[in-house]
């Protein structure tokens, strides 16, 4: 039996972020962000 | 331990179990007990996926890692993100709209039965070792705290697993994992604020960051691009995405955890939650690792972490141990007034001598390795490696009363719920892809099947103790769970990603081009140095080209109705 509705759709909206594509990106960007932290937090001259 | 950290320990062996047996006592048929009825909330499912691939071996090994070599193990996580926004545009989905029981189903859609069996039985195959290591790892932390034998506390392990899984099935899983994630993520912060705690008042923690630093064990990202170096970026960006696609998207036992959601949205969310939180936690987890290794300056550590081979080593007494153990306590005593050193000339303005420390460290591993060989010697024990009893040493004797016990469930929580999760989805694998499949239609109830179910439950716990038993005479815990896996799991993406990729690929080319990827990822390991993550990408590659070119070669056969009951 085929699922319809927004809560299976790729349309639907997503909380906090709104959209998926919103939030496909924000996690990309975040994990880019937090490869850096970590390169940065491992070459920091403590 | 002291009766307070028995007594947490006990508590919370004893909730779990309780919890696990209340959430699942409503099963009435296998939608219920395999998918929890498909109406768990995303952030339970989301949890519930973190809790399954956090295993003892996470805390135990991980750790012991990052005090031994480093944070390079970090790097495997890096590609889980973009993993996960892969997987919700592509399979997750399919499966979710398919309302399939387990991941294989859809390759009998695509291609054909055999290609479905051929799969399933693979996974059942590698999960089902894997999930003996996951075993045998918490076992050595039982063993050493109440002094049984590690073949008794496996059976333990395990039977304490297997009683609330029996019980409620996937449901069970789920909302145990729940509870035990938010005891894991306590137990992150408390081992990390006492590592940080413990340090001499002398020693900061930008002093102990500086000489983890100097000593090589803040390094996480190297950027050599030799395929034989361990856990250099490339392999983890790369390799580490193709073993990412292929545990979250192929393995069942990840896969059951989504499908357990109440929509496609919820599943989604389940995989991006983890997107968010993998790589931090995994950073943290591997910190403490390290803060560890800082600690053990101050602190001498026993030249054997396994207390029972300390004990046979005593007990033996061979004259050459007196030397040796005079010259380890000599390199740890150099190698602490060098991290004094280090602190006071920071104090003073100046940098520290970060060579004076690398020079102390190695004349302690050379020392260290002295005791060793001469245990070695007096055992004859020459495989003998105790990196797994380091973190676990450090928690008996340096944390305060009550937070032992603490940690230990924590150990106990990653343990179970990634037993958990791995048995129930042996038992779906085995039930849907098997005995739903090949039996007469129409036979079989829905009180018929979840009793076969929870048969099939037991045997699974049953079998993973076996492998666990032998799990002992490999070598460190984390790498054979991987090695295990790289076999298969870039093999079993490969499989996945014809039947997305490509129109023309067939059940044949498929079925063939797995042999091909599997034996050609046996080929590599046993002929050349290519570290394991790379495995995972030559395997998926490997079954991709040779399943396409056998497609092309043989000639798909008409379709016939399926049969299918799943």
């Amino acid at each position: 039996m085929p699922l319809t509705g927004d809560e299976n759709s790729d349309t639907g909206r997503v909380p906090v972020f709104g959209t998926w594509r919103a939030i496909y990106t924000s996690v990309i960007v975040a994990n880019l962000v937090v490869m850096i932290l970590i390169y940065v937090f491992s070459r920091f001259p403590y | 331990m002291s009766p307070l950290d028995w007594t947490v320990l006990f508590a919370y062996l004893t909730g779990i179990v309780i919890l696990g047996y209340w959430v699942g006592r409503n099963n009435r048929k296998l939608d219920d007990f395999f998918l929890a009825g498909r109406e768990m909330p995303w952030w339970a499912v989301g949890l519930s996926v973190m809790a399954t691939q956090i295993s003892a071996i996470t805390f135990i090994s991980t750790t012991a890692q990052a005090y031994t070599d480093g944070m390079r193990f970090l790097v495997v996580y890096f590609a889980l993100p973009f993993a996960m926004v892969i997987l919700c545009l592509t399979l997750v989905p399919f499966f979710y709209r398919a309302q399939v029981f387990t991941a294989y189903e859809y390759l009998e859609r695509r291609f054909d039965l055999k290609t479905r069996t051929l799969t399933s039985l693979c996974f059942l195959l590698q999960r089902g070792m894997a999930v003996g290591v996951t075993l045998y790892a918490p076992s050595i932390v039982l063993a050493t705290i109440l002094g049984l034998s590690e073949t008794t506390t496996i059976l333990m392990m395990a039977g304490v697993t297997i009683l609330y899984v029996l019980k409620g099935g996937n449901r069970s899983v789920i909302w145990t994992d729940v509870a035990q994630m938010g005891v894991i993520w306590f137990g992150i912060f408390l081992c990390l604020f006492i590592a940080v705690w413990n340090l001499p008042d002398t020693f900061s923690f930008r002093d102990a960051l500086g000489l983890a630093q100097a000593n090589g064990r803040l390094n996480v990202m190297n950027f050599d691009t030799s395929l034989e170096t361990p856990y250099t970026v490339w392999a983890g960006l790369i390799g580490g995405l193709f073993l990412m696609l292929s545990y979250f998207g192929c393995d069942q036992s990840q896969v059951q955890r989504y499908l357990s959601g109440s929509s496609l949205k919820e599943s989604r969310l389940s995989l991006l939650f983890n997107a968010f939180l993998k790589v931090p936690m995994q950073f943290l987890i591997l910190l403490t690792g390290a803060l560890v290794f800082v600690f053990y300056h101050f602190e001498k550590p026993p030249a054997l972490f396994n207390p029972v081979a300390e004990s046979r080593l005593r007990a033996a007494a061979p004259p050459d141990l007196g030397p040796a153990e005079a010259r380890y306590t000599q390199a740890f005593e150099a190698r602490k007034a060098a991290a004094s050193a280090f602190a006071d000339t920071r104090r003073q303005g100046g940098e520290g001598d970060g060579s004076a420390l690398v020079a102390a460290q190695a004349e302690f591993n050379d020392a260290r390795k002295g005791v060793v060989d001469v245990y070695k010697r007096t055992t004859g024990d020459q495989g003998y490696g105790d990196n797994n009893y380091i973190f676990l040493t450090y928690i008996l004797n340096e944390l305060p009363k009550g937070a032992v016990g603490l940690v230990i469930a924590v150990i106990f929580a990653a343990a179970m719920s990634t037993l958990s999760g791995e048995f129930n989805s042996l038992a779906t694998a085995s039930m849907i892809d098997f005995v739903r499949r090949f039996r007469a239609p129409g036979s079989g109830s829905d009180a018929g099947d979840l009793m076969l179910s929870r048969a099939f439950t037991a045997f699974w716990g049953g079998f993973a103790v076996l492998i666990a038993l032998q799990a002992g005479r490999l070598g460190s815990a984390i790498e054979v769970v991987n090695r295990f896996g790289s076999y298969f799991y870039g093999s079993i993406l490969g499989v996945f990603m014809l039947a997305i990729f490509t129109k023309r690929a067939n059940g044949t080319g498929a079925s063939l081009g797995l042999f091909a990827g599997m034996g050609t990822v046996a080929f590599v390991a046993s002929t050349t140095k290519i570290h394991f993550l790379w495995w995972n990408v030559i395997g998926a590659i490997a079954v991709f080209v040779a399943g396409y070119l056998i497609s092309l070669a043989v000639p798909t056969p008409a379709k016939t109705p399926s049969s299918d009951q799943a």
